[in-house]
């Protein structure tokens, strides 16, 4: 198996965009191909991402369309979907066709489009993310998905004494990161009085302990280890961890666990051969408040039962011991879901690169990308490698 | 009524009839309150179709404020923790992590789907 490396990575502002989806794609897909000095018929295969767009936009057979939209028709193309974990789920899958030799050179983004620009309101959109809850089993009872991570964080909050005021905190922290990414959605600054003043969505979430209603989309070339010209600017991905948990979300052993992630996280550690506190910067999923305290305890960055304390007493600030979400996150950043996991790469690949402006981690070498889709059913982790000696 | 005793068919049947029809595994008795092929903890296809106790205690919940199209929020949804195993439901009345709660019917859907309702233990019929 050969070493696979990052060598072309773009994105879209997220927010609002208006336009079809091969366009919106292109965008990102352009950045990545140029950034990686790519023409079309250098890429051998391409990995979309996209998890609702038979849904939003009435547009399935995504793949082909969005290559052929890029000059790249004829390539074999692959879409996944796996709802919020949709595009690191096909990241991991192009990463490993190039490892075994499939492939040199792979295209693998994401794209989406959620917001009212598609024509849905908040409660036909609020329908179309629920339908990657349990079909017989929850979507009955009237679920959301800021109902899911509230079963799970109103249990956090009973066994570990978790308050709102922490989860408030996430968000502030995550607000004032994304103030420094100009790709984000938010560029304005929040409280914890602001939060908690906000009507509720879900309890225990308010309306800014929740991820917006994002379009866009993320791009990334990923080459073989012998074709990278410049491996200081090519990270190596060093780890993937794909794990998933039991559906419906009653059958899960442990709810505060998010037991995937803890799975998936152990086996991109393994991989990498690195431990948590090896990690210099992480992006993880914090589509509410709730589910990044519940992600950096089970990615070990801190004690199970601890995560309310870290963004509260600035563990995961930037300047933190361990830096979460510098790019404002799902929170800040936005949530254009089969965007969201090749957006962390973007993000951490930028952080690898030291081309983060404002919200560099001096630095870094080990960064990791926590993606998780559905009722906490699927994670993925990635640990990319920006030093230059494997 | 489905032929098969633990369909879907055969638990909204049940679950109409205030029966909370669930699955235990004859290998290692581990126990579903919905239908599953094979067993969740040793993947045996040996189930059986078990009755669950009506009355348990809340496990967790969430009061849902923005509902998805066809739901008209404010209502609270539940994980109910029945002894063997746990039931995700629609939940009526006051009660907080811990306290008792008992079956008390069924939710219908607009487009015809079935959900189980719980509340408080001591307001049920």
């Amino acid at each position: 198996m050969t070493d696979v490396r990052i060598v072309g990575a773009g994105m879209t502002d997220f927010g609002v965009h208006d336009r079809p989806l091969a366009e919106l794609f292109a965008d990102a897909a352009v950045d990545a191909l140029d950034d990686a000095a790519c023409a079309p018929a250098d890429i051998d295969a391409f990995y979309l991402g996209n998890a609702m767009s038979g849904q939003t936009d009435g547009d399935t057979h995504l793949a082909p369309t969005l290559a052929s939209h890029l000059g790249m028709a004829g390539i074999p193309c692959t879409r996944f979907e796996d709802a919020c974990a949709t595009s690191s789920n096909a990241f991991s899958h192009a990463v490993r066709a190039v490892a075994a030799g499939q492939y040199d050179t792979v295209l693998v983004g994401g794209v989406e489009r959620c917001t009212p620009a598609t024509g849905l309101g908040t409660d036909e959109m609020t329908a179309v993310f629920a339908s990657a809850a349990h079909r017989q089993y929850e979507q009955p009872t009237g679920l959301t998905f800021p109902g899911v991570f509230g079963l799970l964080t109103t249990r956090h909050m009973h066994e570990y004494g978790t308050t709102e005021e922490q989860l408030a905190a996430v968000a502030v922290k995550n607000h004032r990161h994304g103030t420094l990414n100009p790709r984000a959605q938010f560029g304005t600054e929040t409280t914890v009085a602001e939060v908690l003043e906000g009507p509720v969505v879900a309890s225990p979430f308010r309306l800014l302990d929740c991820c917006p209603f994002s379009d866009g989309a993320a791009a990334v070339v990923v080459t073989r280890e012998d074709a990278v010209d410049d491996p200081e600017s090519a990270p190596r991905v060093a780890g993937i961890g794909h794990a998933t948990d039991a559906v419906p979300l009653a059958t899960k052993a442990d709810l505060t666990a998010t037991q995937s992630a803890r799975d998936a996280a152990a086996a991109a550690y393994a991989e990498a051969d690195i431990q948590p506190a090896d990690v210099d910067v992480a992006e993880v999923h914090d589509c509410f408040t709730g589910a990044e305290i519940l992600a950096i305890e089970a990615l070990g960055f801190v004690d199970t039962g601890e995560g309310g304390h870290a963004a509260v007493e600035g563990t995961t600030a930037l300047g933190g011991e361990i830096p979460v979400n510098p790019s404002g996150g799902l929170k800040a950043k936005g949530h254009p879901i089969g965007a969201t996991g090749v957006a962390q790469l973007v993000e951490l690949t930028d952080q690898l690169r030291g081309e983060a402006g404002e919200r560099q981690v001096p630095d870094a070498r080990y960064a990791l990308a926590h993606n998780l889709g559905g009722d906490a059913a699927t994670t993925l982790v990635t640990v990319l490698d920006g030093g230059v000696s494997a | 009524m489905s032929d098969d005793p633990y369909s879907h068919a055969a638990w909204v049947d049940a679950l109409r009839d205030g029966v909370l029809l669930g699955g235990r595994c004859r290998e290692c008795g581990w126990t579903s309150a919905t239908p599953q092929a094979a067993c969740l903890e040793c993947a045996t296809r040996d189930l059986e179709p078990t009755t669950l106790p009506l009355e348990g205690t809340l496990h967790t919940e969430t009061t849902v404020a923005v509902s998805p199209t066809g739901f008209d929020a404010p209502y609270r949804v539940g994980i109910v923790d029945l002894g063997a195993t746990r039931l995700l439901c629609r939940l009526e009345g006051d009660a907080a992590i811990g306290d008792p709660v008992a079956f008390a019917g069924t939710l219908e859907t607009a487009d015809g789907e079935v959900a189980p309702l719980f509340t408080d233990a001591d307001q049920s019929p």
